[in-house]
């Protein structure tokens, strides 16, 4: 019986590892930095904390105060064929995948797909679709709702998002809809105006 | 509509159906075990009644009462409080304190009144063989005993993660799990739901039907995903049921020998979902599942495809988007419209399918439904897309 | 996102396995150069969420209506006590019904979420972010809207506090033995409690107070005020501790 609880703790070992392992980062105001391991360059306009755990491969996550209050998540060159997100049950729950060949149009229903088999939920809505200009290119910008099925905070969020050389682009900000979303969106939106792929100037 | 299916005389038929007692009324918790999990039942009603994601629509929850009282009689329909919840699982389930909850996944699924009845009135028979608290307990032990296995087993047993469409949360594997019962109480249920549909106007061949599409449905799903089916466990509702096939069977052995007709209320049935299905099926198209989707799309035409099930199946094929998908769908959108000219969704679903296959006629198509639907909340972003 | 992809199979698995990492027991801390004087404030106590019953050796929650019962009542009791001690006025929120249930909801769900954060982005080690980390900064806030929920009453302050005890069953104690001797730390029981005041004229947490480990058995009257003793501990303007900064 020893045995099995050594094995069974060894195999929590394994798993406890991993997503602990880098630690949150301070980005000072005023800085340049890559995100996401990616080109997608970023400049703060004020101090954000960068969570050492990642969403998936492509992607990083910025807060001010906590995730839970808000959250800036980055996805830098999202592939052909690749969920946006890490699956946490790829046989049961598998992710919907992005497509080099995707609209614009195609963009906001990957996006509320993932989440709501992501976080089991049937509400999660796309609110309202306009066209931008992101990244110096046609883009598409949407706002969503939604709630977790084991929580009662109601959370709204934007996202900003390109399709360039094939490749997801995309920056999105969640917070509850109490107070969180409606303070911490021009940060947001600060972050979205400087926002380039590359340190060169704009295509 | 044809009536449902016979099944051939057993050979030997040992499964008799209960007889109904006479009803005394809604029964209250008694000791310490019993009222812990109605204090939780109570407090998961007052969320579930607060929650966003129950429908509450008069005349939906009417004609499920309708169904139900049918089924069991007015008796026993008193005590039960009906939630139709948003979730496209097929499930449905019945706390101890009279909650009775139906998941739009269920109703989508549901061919008739009569298959219906016989769900609903499996749920009430846990309700009236007061199953729940027997299940509470054998939850906790499975828990125990998993504890000393490895603890890892225990979370597996105490939240339910049997099932493959294991997505519940873990507030919601609580309220299922806690409820879930024995194969031998499953059993006593589908017996006692026989009991009901004897005494009912209802078709008592009917119940066995729904199995049979569940498990097909189930092993559409799996060979999507190139994964081997496993067919029985599929569904959250099967998780800890007796197999399907082996209910199919003795549901229809009994039906057999109980050898009475009756109604399946089909017309009236779609009638009164008539409505809700396009949005039940958008819910489903959000699942990831496209076999299962495609599958399931199929068995509700049947022989006759109406426009709102082409059109769901022209989204079904878009959103996968394969290059021979693409083709696909915009042949299901244009027979959708050869049936409803006036549905401007299936214009917009064609037109964005034949931008994709870079096809120029798209410009053409989403131009006719930007004037068909002038106040369409996507109009600015396909607007873009025509230039 | 990120909680929904990392945090969901960890925690589930951490907390049905009632492990859970390496956790200082109890912190709270002051939004700096806050005092609270005695007898000067109205204080609004928002209706505590107390959840209590046992855990069996699976780490299941068994909820039990009368011990749950028996701690709202003996908590009621012995919070309605120690406010007074501390010589501050306490009115007990009433039950709204309408739109304003819904503020209320929300808001109670907004404090637990910003309790979430504190205790993980500031409270104790292993996950905290830089710009919470500096001494003597306590930034938090439910936002000024919070006052919505004190109208009429006159209050200036609110207090939530949350409380869940979980009693190991004895299944569960005997696990924990054969663990300790694999080396392998199995909790029994989970006894944790936040209690925060937040200023609702301006939205901002003043106070926090959490503790992963609390004692007391708040199915017995001594035992709630063990417990209501802790989880005000260090309460501001209390004449049992000085105010003081982050510790």
């Amino acid at each position: 019986m020893a045995h099995k609880i050594l094995s069974s703790i060894a195999a929590l070992a394994l798993f406890w590892v991993g997503p602990a392992v880098a630690s949150n980062k301070l980005i000072a105001q005023g800085t340049s930095v890559t995100v996401a391991k990616s080109p997608l360059t970023i400049t703060s306009d004020r101090e954000w904390n960068k969570m050492g755990a990642r969403p998936g491969r492509n992607s990083e996550t910025w807060t001010i105060d906590g995730d839970g209050l808000n959250d800036v998540t980055f996805y830098g060159g999202i592939e052909n064929d690749r969920p946006l997100f890490r699956e946490v049950d790829r046989r049961s729950k598998p992710l919907p995948r992005f497509s080099s060949t995707m609209l614009l149009t195609d963009l906001p229903e990957l996006f509320e797909n993932s989440y709501s088999i992501a976080l089991h939920t049937q509400l999660m809505k796309i609110d309202s679709v306009e066209p931008m200009t992101f990244l110096g290119q046609k883009g598409i910008r949407f706002s969503f709702t939604f709630t977790r099925m084991n929580e009662e905070v109601r959370r709204k969020g934007e996202a900003s998002a390109a399709i360039i050389g094939g490749k997801l682009f995309m920056i999105t900000f969640e917070a509850p809809d109490v107070f969180y979303y409606e303070r911490d969106l021009p940060a947001y939106r600060a972050i979205i105006a400087k926002a380039i792929v590359g340190s060169g100037s704009r295509p | 509509m044809t009536a449902c299916l016979l099944g051939a005389l057993p050979a030997d038929a040992k499964e008799s159906i209960p007889i109904l007692p006479p009803y005394t009324g809604a029964y209250q918790p008694q000791g310490v075990d019993e009222r812990g999990v109605w204090m939780v039942a109570d407090e998961d009603e007052r969320m579930l009644r607060d929650s966003k994601a129950v429908i509450n629509d008069a005349k939906l929850n009417q004609y499920l009462r309708d169904v139900v009282c049918r089924t069991v009689g007015d008796a026993r329909c008193n005590g039960v409080r009906i939630y139709v919840v948003r979730d496209a699982d097929f499930n449905a389930w019945m706390a101890p304190n009279g909650t009775l909850a139906v998941n739009t996944g269920l109703l989508l699924r549901v061919r008739n009144e009569a298959e219906l009845a016989g769900v609903l009135g499996h749920e009430f028979a846990h309700f009236e063989l007061r199953h729940s608290l027997l299940g509470y307990k054998h939850k906790r032990t499975a828990g125990d005993i998993a504890a000393w296995a490895g603890v890892g087993a225990a979370a597996a047993a105490a939240y339910g993660y049997g099932s493959v469409r294991s997505y519940q949360s873990i507030e919601r594997s609580a309220i299922g799990s806690i409820y879930a019962f024995s194969r031998v109480q499953e059993r006593e249920a589908d017996l006692m739901s026989m009991a009901y549909l004897k005494s009912s106007v209802y078709d008592p061949r009917c119940f066995a039907d729904i199995w049979d599409r569940l498990m097909d449905e189930a092993d559409a799903t799996a060979r999507g995903r190139k994964q081997r089916s496993a067919r029985y466990d599929r569904v959250a509702f099967f998780a800890s049921h007796p197999t399907s096939l082996e209910r199919a069977t003795y549901l229809r052995g009994i039906a057999a020998t109980m050898g009475k007709a009756g109604e399946d209320d089909s017309a009236r049935f779609r009638m009164a979902l008539a409505g809700w299905r396009p949005e039940f099926l958008t819910d489903q198209l959000k699942l990831n599942d496209f076999e299962g989707t495609d599958y399931l799309i199929g068995e509700l035409a049947g022989a006759e495809w109406t426009a709102d099930l082409l059109f769901s199946r022209g989204e079904l094929y878009r959103a996968r988007g394969n290059p021979r998908d693409l083709v696909s769908a915009i042949s299901f959108y244009r027979d959708a419209l050869l049936q409803d000219p006036t549905n401007a969704n299936a214009y917009r679903g064609m037109g964005l399918a034949q931008l994709r296959s870079r096809d120029p006629a798209g410009v053409e198509t989403l131009k006719k439904y930007l004037g068909m639907k002038p106040d369409a909340s996507d109009r600015a972003m396909i607007s873009t897309l025509l230039q | 996102m990120l909680r929904g992809v990392v945090a969901a199979v960890l925690a589930v698995l951490l907390c049905a396995m009632g492990l859970s990492p390496a956790h200082a027991q109890e912190k709270s801390a002051t939004k700096e150069g806050f005092v609270l004087k005695s007898k000067s404030a109205r204080i609004l106590l928002i209706r505590p969420s107390i959840k209590v019953g046992a855990q069996s050796t699976g780490g299941m929650f068994e909820p039990n209506a009368d011990w749950t019962a028996q701690a709202r009542e003996n908590i009621g009791v012995a919070l309605a006590a120690a406010q007074n001690k501390l010589g501050n006025e306490v009115i007990v929120a009433e039950e709204p019904i309408g739109q304003s249930a819904q503020t209320l909801a929300d808001y109670r769900a907004l404090f637990s979420v910003l309790a979430d954060s504190v205790v993980t982005y500031q409270f104790f080690a292993g996950n905290r972010l830089p710009t919470k980390k500096r001494k003597g900064i306590f930034e938090w806030t439910m936002g000024p809207g919070v006052a919505e929920i004190a109208k009429g009453t006159g209050a200036d302050y609110a207090l939530f506090i949350f409380n869940e005890d979980q009693y190991g069953s004895t299944g569960r104690k005997i696990l924990q033995l054969f663990a300790a001797m694999a080396y392998v730390s199995v909790k029994s029981g989970e006894h944790k409690g936040f209690a925060g005041l937040v200023d609702l004229h301006t939205g901002d947490l003043v106070w926090l107070n959490a503790d992963l480990e609390m004692g007391g058995d708040v199915r017995t009257p001594e035992g709630a005020q063990k417990r209501v003793a802790q989880l005000l501990e260090d309460f501001p303007g209390s004449a049992l501790q000085p105010v003081s900064a982050v510790k």
